[in-house]
């Protein structure tokens, strides 16, 4: 049917509990997203067989792919219910969560370790304080246009619920991590804690934890050069590491 | 603040890697090029054994060469394998594929070679078995032998030119991704080179 | 480290700026918020923000940036507050440049600005098209530095319930829910800073998040904080409608040349450049959002009969455009399906920004309630009756310094009483019965249906053309629409993360900050800013140069005027078809006739 859009939903009611399927059939709008289509299963929480259920559980804020909340499995495929459009997608529309993460309902779940893991790699500039001191250093503007690019990152998880060897058996922390780390290396005041951060990433969890199957790069909604971080980085900790014997 | 457990598998994985390029890799260039004298009869090619047979200090060579840079990156590279959860059913892409059979061959590779050791320098060590062109040629004659053989050279070559692909990036000489992708090309040329120097001179055998 | 905490809710560029203020004046922080802080609205803001850096050697000043500023906002603005935000404002830049922020840059490695509405000056500062998102980045990473040093604790997927209150007005915490396992928890806290954004879901479809409820800022409204300037709401010009939200087309596409037209008689008409030949297309945002509405509503002018008109960039160089914009082009390729690089956009004006909020001091940001705190879109301060483009960043940093300066003199001070526990455990009270009923109700109606038909009779009554009738109307539907909320069934009755049961609880606060908003814009018969009567369509400084403050009672808002507090710029008449010189003779000449 043309009118309707039907959803098949991964449901799972609290972070314990075991996952159950539901279908539902919404009405169709035009430019509908698939943000829209649970907003309607909020207006009549019925299932397609007419059962009354809970309304789906999702997390989402800005709607326009920037803030990385309403990343969740599409069709089997990763990536922001916002802007995955219905008249793109496959019928019936397959919502699963995230599984590299832990579910807290339904559709959301925790990600608090890729926050953790900014934290372990002191991805920031270490300004003395945010009172005037004048304008920061100059930077050419080929390499900022570069390295905005890095920026961009919305901590949204694409990368890592794709990487083979992000999972419960290791501690890798990921293609974000290493490409934040290139990001903060590269600033002319982030470099000061250059080593600090290498050195994280020369530990458990760290850079040589990848594989190289370059999933994240193809996912990555942002299109980040996710693999040219991992290569840079990977020049980095070598020459880190050769520093480390030779030259202390 | 959460702290960093320090370890060194840093070092590990990156002795794993450089053990694979050298010696292994070197020695596997060797091997696939010695075994293709092959191509010119048992003569010239039991010739080429009696002078590794002659070899000053082959057994330390062979050691420290070979058996352990073997051992340690094949072991290495099995606890590798078990930290792995592909998914190339649900992302087919084609790097995603490359990873899994870098995988797959490593695992057949740490069998293969098991008994590819064992049958040509083991047994020769233990029961003076007499290793020759006779010798392998009488062996490849089984079908079944003949066939683990070709899957193991395949292996052999992809696992090392792939292998080479991802030294690059691991090691920092590859950052970009147009470097990347050249070196994929030039790693593929090579496992062909690879796979068909070494599946000649597995046939030079079958006479 | 001071032993007395404060409570940070919203974890927004306001929030955060304000967070590392009081961190840098060694006050441990609680922040709360609902997103995990990255999430917040601010990524969202595109275009840039504003200092008057006078980067190309033109002569720009703040002075400049404030007169600019105060004209924009027609003038309904203490313009102390503002002078000091637009002095303070190169610093700011200097500081996120400092902080690593990717701003665009010129070839010497200096810093790049474009050109904003109701400016003649270039002192827009940006970083691609995603100038929010980066700011708000900088900031999260510097509160990261701070969390890691202990000073901030992060309350993640904590719901603002109430402010705890004692007898006088005086504020000692707050109450906030952890919404994974919907237990409501008490933060003592020496004051609290909201930072919670703008109401634009009160419109259904606005510009702005689904998590810009405006709740919190109303559960203060009910405990007693007062509102200013609530019916100003600014409508943007150029958004792209969406069958979920409508999505921002930034004002840094006419800034960088972008042109507005429709089709008349089978030719081009740019009617913004024919209708303001001194500002053309970079009008601010009221004027430019009213031209488009006439165009489309009465004159049928749309593209297609339809309520939408094209903006182009497709004449310019494409690569120029993916360096200075791209962040804005890939979202209306993504949404669309066309290539604003090939084909002019189609847009339409939608519910943006909300210049009114809570009423604050001009000097410390407070509340009327003693140690409440209000820093960013959910306060009024700065914006009058319009805000211009690129400014907003700017308030919401600027608030975290002015909260930041403030608070140590007000800790010193503060003292928590000895019947804290029994005020706390009120409050506690309120809120898990608002939550027992909540989760008892079972009737008919639906919130997200209600919330449906709340946006659409705000947007029909409350956007660009209000008329006295309507709204008189509105206020009934308001009361009608609250009366259903009361009739309300819910789905759900989990106690884990149960998103319908929180929102059943901000709904009704819309529906109330709604009231606030409309009764404002009844009672105002002028035509000021983003507020237009076709009734009354002069501004009309002797009745209403004055603020709009709304007091709770349980009956309604009671509304009260505050007057307008003029420094340095005498009120003059605001037209963007001239130069703004030319509106200060102007104001002179009347003046001398007048005598």
């Amino acid at each position: 049917m043309a009118d309707t859009v039907r959803l098949r939903i991964k449901r799972q009611l609290s972070p314990d509990s075991s996952p159950f399927w539901e279908e539902f059939e919404v009405p169709m709008t035009h430019g509908m997203n698939v943000i829209a289509c649970l907003v309607e299963i909020q207006k009549n929480p019925v299932t397609k067989d007419g059962k009354k259920t809970t309304p789906v559980a999702w997390e989402c804020s800005c709607l326009e792919e920037v803030c990385g909340a309403c990343t969740m499995i599409i069709n089997g495929r990763v990536r922001q219910a916002c802007s995955a459009l219905v008249k793109d997608l496959e019928q019936p529309i397959v919502l699963e969560p995230m599984t590299k993460f832990p579910v807290v309902r339904d559709l959301v779940v925790d990600r608090q370790k890729m926050f953790d893991n900014l934290m372990k790699v002191k991805a920031w500039v270490p300004i003395d304080g945010t009172h005037n001191m004048g304008p920061g250093p100059k930077i050419p503007e080929p390499e900022r246009a570069i390295h905005y690019e890095l920026s961009k990152c919305m901590t949204c998880g694409c990368c890592l619920e794709v990487c083979p060897q992000f999972n419960e058996k290791s501690d890798f922390m990921g293609a974000q991590i290493i490409s934040q780390v290139r990001l903060f290396n590269f600033h002319p005041s982030g470099a000061s804690l250059k080593e600090d951060r290498l050195h994280v990433l020369m530990g458990k969890g760290g850079i040589s934890e990848c594989g190289n199957a370059q999933n994240c790069v193809e996912v990555c909604p942002k299109e980040i050069p996710l693999t040219h971080s991992i290569g840079e980085v990977g020049r980095q900790v070598t020459l880190q590491a050769l520093k480390d014997w030779f030259m202390k | 603040m959460t702290e960093v457990a320090v370890d060194n598998s840093f070092y590990y994985r990156r002795i794993h890697s450089l053990l694979g390029i050298f010696p292994i890799g070197l020695f596997i260039l060797e091997h696939f090029f010695t075994n293709s004298f092959a191509v010119h009869g048992a003569a010239v090619y039991n010739g080429k054994i009696e002078f590794f047979k002659e070899l000053p200090y082959l057994f330390a060579i062979e050691l420290l060469f070979i058996f352990l840079p073997l051992a340690i990156h094949g072991l290495y590279g099995l606890y590798i394998v078990y930290t792995g959860e592909p998914n190339n059913l649900q992302y087919g892409y084609f790097r995603n594929w490359m990873y899994l059979i870098q995988r797959v061959t490593g695992v057949i590779l740490l069998f293969f070679i098991g008994w590819h050791v064992y049958v040509t320098r083991v047994s020769a060590l233990l029961y003076g078995t007499e290793v020759s062109y006779q010798y392998m040629a009488q062996m490849f004659r089984n079908p079944v032998v003949f066939w683990w053989m070709v899957i193991g050279i395949i292996s052999a070559a992809f696992h090392f030119a792939n292998g080479i692909w991802s030294f690059c990036i691991v090691w920092g000489i590859t950052t970009g991704p147009r470097a990347q992708k050249w070196m994929g090309k030039a790693t593929i040329v090579l496992f062909l080179v690879l796979a068909f120097v070494g599946i000649r001179a597995l046939l030079a055998f079958h006479i | 480290m001071s032993d007395k905490r404060v409570v940070v809710v919203g974890g927004g560029l306001a929030g955060l700026m304000t967070t590392i203020r009081l961190c840098e004046e060694g006050i441990p922080v609680d922040l709360i918020s609902i997103v995990p802080v990255k999430r917040s609205h601010s990524v969202c803001a595109q275009g840039g923000i504003n200092a008057a850096l006078d980067l190309h050697g033109k002569g720009d000043s703040p002075y400049e940036h404030y007169d600019d500023t105060v004209y924009g906002a027609d003038f309904l603005v203490n313009q102390l507050p503002v002078k000091r935000m637009c002095e303070k404002a190169p610093e700011i830049i200097y500081m996120f440049d400092r902080m690593g922020v990717m701003f665009n840059r010129t070839m010497e490695g200096n810093l790049d600005v474009r050109a904003f509405g109701g400016a003649k000056f270039k002192r827009t500062v940006f970083a691609g098209a995603t100038t929010g998102q980066q700011l708000l980045y900088a900031l999260d990473e510097q509160v990261r530095r701070f969390t890691a040093e202990g000073m901030v604790k992060q309350w993640i997927g904590y719901d603002f319930q109430r402010l705890i209150v004692d007898e006088n007005g005086v504020v000692h915490g707050c109450i906030a829910m952890n919404m994974n396992t919907m237990k409501p928890e008490v933060f003592p806290a020496a004051a609290v800073v909201v930072a919670t954004g703008g109401p634009g879901y009160i419109f259904g479809k606005s510009t702005n998040s689904f998590i810009n409820t405006g709740s919190v800022a109303c559960m203060c409204y009910k405990q007693g904080a007062k509102y200013a300037n609530g019916e100003f709401i600014q409508i943007h010009p150029t958004a792209i409608p969406g069958s979920d939200k409508n999505r921002l087309m930034s004002e840094s596409a006419r800034g960088e040349g972008g042109r507005v037209f429709t089709i008349k008689d089978g030719k081009r008409w740019y009617f913004l450049e024919e209708m303001y030949p001194a500002y053309g297309n970079l009008v601010p945002r009221d004027i430019a959002t009213r031209a488009i509405f006439d165009v489309c509503v009465n004159q049928k002018l749309g593209i297609d009969g339809k309520n939408m008109v094209y903006l182009d960039l497709s004449f310019m160089d494409s690569d120029y455009l993916d360096r200075k914009l791209g962040g804005i082009l890939e979202i209306y390729e993504k949404f669309v399906g066309d290539d604003p690089r090939k084909v002019p956009m189609k847009v339409f004006p939608s519910v943006h920004y909300s210049m009114g909020g809570l009423w604050v001091d001009d000097d410390t940001d407070m509340t009327n309630l003693p140690g409440l705190f209000a820093a960013g879109e959910v306060n009024y301060q700065y914006h009058g009756a319009n805000r211009l483009g690129a400014n907003s960043l700017l308030s919401c940093v600027y608030d975290g310094f002015v909260v930041g300066a403030a608070m140590p003199d007000y800790l010193k001070s503060y003292q928590k009483p000895e019947n804290f526990d029994k005020l706390a455990d009120k409050e506690l009270n309120e809120v898990e019965k608002l939550f027992e009923k909540i989760y008892a109700m079972d009737g008919s109606e639906n919130a997200k249906k209600l919330h449906d038909e709340l946006g659409n009779m705000m947007t029909e009554r409350m956007t660009v053309v209000r008329h006295n009738d309507k709204l008189e109307e509105l206020l009934g539907m308001l009361d009608e629409l609250k009366d259903r909320w009361n009739h309300i069934g819910i789905a759900d009755k989990s106690r884990v993360l149960n998103q319908e049961a929180i929102f059943v609880k901000d709904l009704e606060n819309m529906i109330t900050l709604a009231k606030v908003m409309t009764k404002g814009a009844l009672l105002r018969n002028e035509s000021r800013g983003a507020h237009y009567k076709p009734e009354f369509p002069n501004r009309d400084d002797e009745n209403f140069l004055k603020h709009t403050i709304a007091t709770y009672t349980p009956d309604g808002p009671e509304i009260s005027y505050e007057p307008v507090k003029i420094a340095d710029i005498p009120p003059r008449p605001r037209n963007y078809a001239v130069d703004k010189e030319e509106t200060k003779k102007m104001a002179q000449n009347k003046d001398k006739g007048g005598k």
